[in-house]
């Protein structure tokens, strides 16, 4: 710390036993410095228990402008092993007066606060940006060569260096390029230069340009009244996106300065730019104007005159100039009349320049015509903002004819994206109309649905009518229940068809008798009683006789009158 | 003057068969003419011919095979897809027209879903491919008969039965055409990019644009204005420029894209 006012305010704390095994002291290498002037400030932390860091400690008219920077020195004295740990920053006073370090706090243990006197200008040379060695070891602390040669290395003085951005123009249009130049005025050498963080153009299209060729030495310049070497070390096209006051925001540079001799380090500056403010002015609301702006010429070409029917063309429509081009997307409508228009594909061919972006931009047009004969591809307007016109003006393309020639799809003509016909070849058409005509002619779901309701009425209708019958069969007296009527019928049926023995006809005459009748009262002389009883005697005699001849004959007869019976009386 | 009347609708029907076959012959030459305009490229041409065509009543799943491989020649893959549904409408069991309508709808990049929002629909056109009206109706009178005979003949069973049987396969084949009438009548979007409007006008705010080939149900037709449902649930309303309806026959009426 040669020739510097290294003060310590020291406040390392004796290590009680029982308390903790570790020790904290801050310090600044000044305590009365002008207000130009920067303070460095180092925390020290020794021992191995102590918290992993430790917090800035508060300030009074004080800013931290670098730090802070950590290093670790372990060192064994007499096997016994001892570490510490530094954090250093660089503080720069504020206002002239009383500032203060604030008290340092490392888990239990504290360092007291630290007071600095701040008077105006500067009253200690500059510093070399070295870092201390937090226990003051530096073997380079103390320069050889002034003990050797008897005088001092000169001090490195605060280096005359810094960034300006620098726009082409403050008031524009959206969409009008703005160019941005980095220019970095110096009186020293400067080994290197880049960007601390890269700014953000909010607002803004930007394009990247390249570094603008200048002599080694730079051009001359004056800043202040104070001579400089001028160097564009960076330029940008920007163009606003949007009406209003818009801001460039600073850009913090880090710019490195060589090595004076053997024991420099050489050094590292930061310097910011200050913030650009442009106006933007809006474009006019023109129909058909989709935001080009610049100057520009439109022509359009078709890459053949004549061409048969089936097969296609490529209008291509070409834009060049100077502008904005690159962000220009769509194309102005086409529309060939008798002919399709596909959606175009799209070619660019741009340079960027510090006056805009040249190049041009085609678009290209499949066109398919549909009939035959001369299709006209009318004038296309390519409508652009004129910066010096002040107002949108059409770059106007001359009318195009196509002749299309009558005949068939011609062998490899371009075919319609999506053809249902397979491979683009000849279409898979059916030769007959064959109009469907049907036998029976759809009858339709609300058809189908009042028929539907028509016969369930009927339905309905025939099966009230037999709840009606059954209770007119009731009041006439007719006490069998239909069930048992249909049943005793269906056994008779049977008795009376061929292919059964008598045995087996006459016992199913009997069961439907009996289903239809019941058992029948001894003393119930009616008609229907009497002609139930002589059946029933009949059956009963073929059921039982002896096999003598064919009953076939009587089996049927009695079948009928079983049946009659039944409809009549049951 | 009886026999006057006897002699007319004598001539009547002698001449009816013949009207009917010139008729016949001329759709026949005209379906021809436009084949032949399909071929040789000139696709406008031949569509506004199978329109005409289908706009008279001839219409026919052939003619609208054409159709959709004119429009699709002509890069209307909407239109194309449009004709196919029109002529599966119609002929339900077209194997070729159900391959070509998932064809065009896969190069649409469209959903099956979204070309089938109302799956009613599916059983109109079942019914419509195996004839369940007409079987379901011939079913349910049969059962009718048979109840009838059952009342008639009381003695015998198999009418019962009969009356039965067919009156449960009549209830099911009928149930396909009925539950098709609850369907919402649909349309498909022809227009790559229609617009889904706020109001039936041309000076309507978009609400939203329509994906080509898409079908959507149709809640109310309007004259030149169809409201609209979109696959997202949107509605809207959409000039039948850009949407046509698959319910009916395309009209002499309709605009020109």
């Amino acid at each position: 710390m040669a020739g510097a006012a290294f003060v310590t305010g020291l406040a390392l704390l004796p290590t009680v036993a029982g308390a903790a095994s570790y020790s904290v002291r801050s310090e600044v290498d000044a305590t009365r410095v002008g207000v130009e002037d920067q303070i460095q400030l180092t925390i020290t932390m020794e021992g191995s228990e102590g918290p992993d860091t430790v917090a800035l400690p508060a300030l009074t008219n004080l800013r931290v402008v670098g730090g802070p920077y950590e290093s670790t020195q372990v060192s064994i004295i007499n096997g016994r092993m001892t570490q510490a740990r530094s954090w250093t920053y660089a503080l720069q006073p504020q206002a002239e007066g009383r500032a203060e370090v604030g008290t340092v706090t490392a888990g239990e243990e504290t360092a007291p606060a630290i007071a600095i006197d701040v008077v105006a200008g500067s009253v200690r040379p500059p510093q070399p940006q070295r870092r201390r060695d937090p226990f003051g070891m530096d073997p380079f602390g103390r320069d050889p060569f002034e003990e050797l040669l008897g005088r001092r290395r000169e001090p490195r003085a605060e280096p005359k260096v810094l960034i300006e951005a620098a726009p082409s123009r403050r008031s524009l249009r959206v969409g009008e390029p703005l160019l941005l130049t980095y220019n970095l005025y110096t009186q020293v050498a400067v080994s290197d230069l880049n960007f601390k963080e890269a700014p953000q153009f909010a607002g803004f299209w930007t394009e990247e340009l390249e570094r603008p060729q200048t002599p080694p030495s730079g051009e001359a310049a004056t800043r202040e009244g104070e001579p400089y070497r001028r160097f564009p070390v960076l330029r940008k096209l920007l163009f606003p996106t949007r009406a209003g006051t818009l801001t460039i925001p600073a850009a913090t540079f880090r710019i490195g300065l060589p090595a004076r001799g053997f024991f420099d380090e050489g050094q590292v500056v930061e310097r910011t730019t200050r913030p650009v403010t442009v106006t933007v002015e809006p474009l006019p609301a023109v129909p058909g104007f989709t935001g080009a702006v610049g100057r520009f010429q439109a022509r359009a070409t078709l890459d053949r005159e004549t061409l048969p029917l089936g097969d296609a063309a490529l209008l291509r429509l070409r834009v060049e100039g100077t502008g904005n081009l690159k962000w220009v997307d769509r194309p102005p409508p086409v529309e060939v009349a008798g002919a399709k228009v596909y959606p175009p594909q799209v070619k660019s061919d741009f340079d960027v320049t510090p006056q805009g972006i040249r190049g041009s931009r085609t678009w290209e047009f499949v066109v398919v015509p549909e009939t035959t004969g001369t299709l006209e591809v009318p004038p296309l307007r390519f409508s652009y903002f004129d910066p010096k016109a002040e107002k949108v003006v059409a770059a106007e393309t001359t009318p195009l004819s196509l002749r299309v020639e009558g005949g068939t799809v011609a062998a490899g003509a371009v075919a319609p994206p999506g053809a249902v016909a397979a491979g683009g070849g000849a279409l898979p058409l059916r030769a007959d109309l064959d109009p469907s005509v049907l036998a029976v002619p759809s009858l339709g779901g609300r058809t189908v649905a009042a028929l539907a309701a028509l016969v369930l009425l009927g339905h309905a209708g025939l099966w009230g009518a037999g709840l009606v019958r059954g209770a007119f069969r009731r009041v006439g007296g007719h006490t069998t229940p239909v069930r048992s009527v249909r049943a005793a019928l269906r056994d008779i049926e049977r008795a009376g068809r061929p292919g059964m023995t008598k045995e087996q006809a006459a016992a199913l005459l009997d069961k439907g008798l009996h289903e239809a009748f019941g058992d029948l009262d001894d003393g119930d002389g009616s008609e229907k009683a009497r002609a139930v009883r002589a059946l029933l005697s009949e059956v009963h005699f073929v059921r039982y006789a002896p096999q003598l001849g064919d009953y076939s004959e009587t089996l049927r007869d009695l079948a009928a009158r079983a049946g009659a019976a039944v409809r009549r009386w049951a | 003057m009886r026999s006057g009347l006897r002699l007319g609708a004598l001539v009547l029907g002698l001449l009816a068969p013949l009207v009917s076959g010139a008729r016949a012959a001329t759709a026949d030459a005209r379906f021809d003419e436009a084949n032949d305009l399909a071929r040789s490229g000139d696709y406008p041409k031949a569509i506004s011919l199978y329109r005409e065509l289908a706009a008279s009543g001839d219409e026919s799943a052939s003619l609208y095979w054409n159709w959709a491989q004119a429009a699709s020649s002509r890069g209307d893959q909407g239109e194309a897809l449009w004709a196919l549904l029109r002529a599966r409408e119609l002929d339900p069991g077209d194997r070729a027209v159900r391959r070509d309508v998932e064809a065009v709808r896969e190069s649409l990049n469209l959903d099956p879903a979204e070309i089938a929002p109302e799956p009613l629909a599916a059983a109109a056109r079942i019914a419509r491919r195996f004839r369940l009206d007409v079987l379901g109706m011939a079913l349910l009178v049969l059962s009718l008969a048979a109840h009838v005979l059952a009342r008639l003949r009381p003695g015998s069973r198999w009418p019962v039965s009969l009356a039965w049987v067919a009156f449960s396969l009549g209830v099911l084949a009928a149930a396909a055409p009925i539950a098709g009438t609850l369907a919402r009548p649909t349309g498909t979007v022809i227009r790559r990019g229609a617009p889904l409007l706020d109001a039936a006008s041309p000076s309507a705010e978009p609400i939203g644009s329509l994906r080509e080939g898409e079908v959507v149900p149709i809640l109310e037709p309007g004259g030149s204005w169809l409201r609209i449902e979109d696959a997202s649930g949107a509605r809207g309303w959409a000039h039948v420029a850009d949407v046509r309806r698959l319910d009916v026959p395309p009209d002499h009426e309709w605009p020109e894209r």
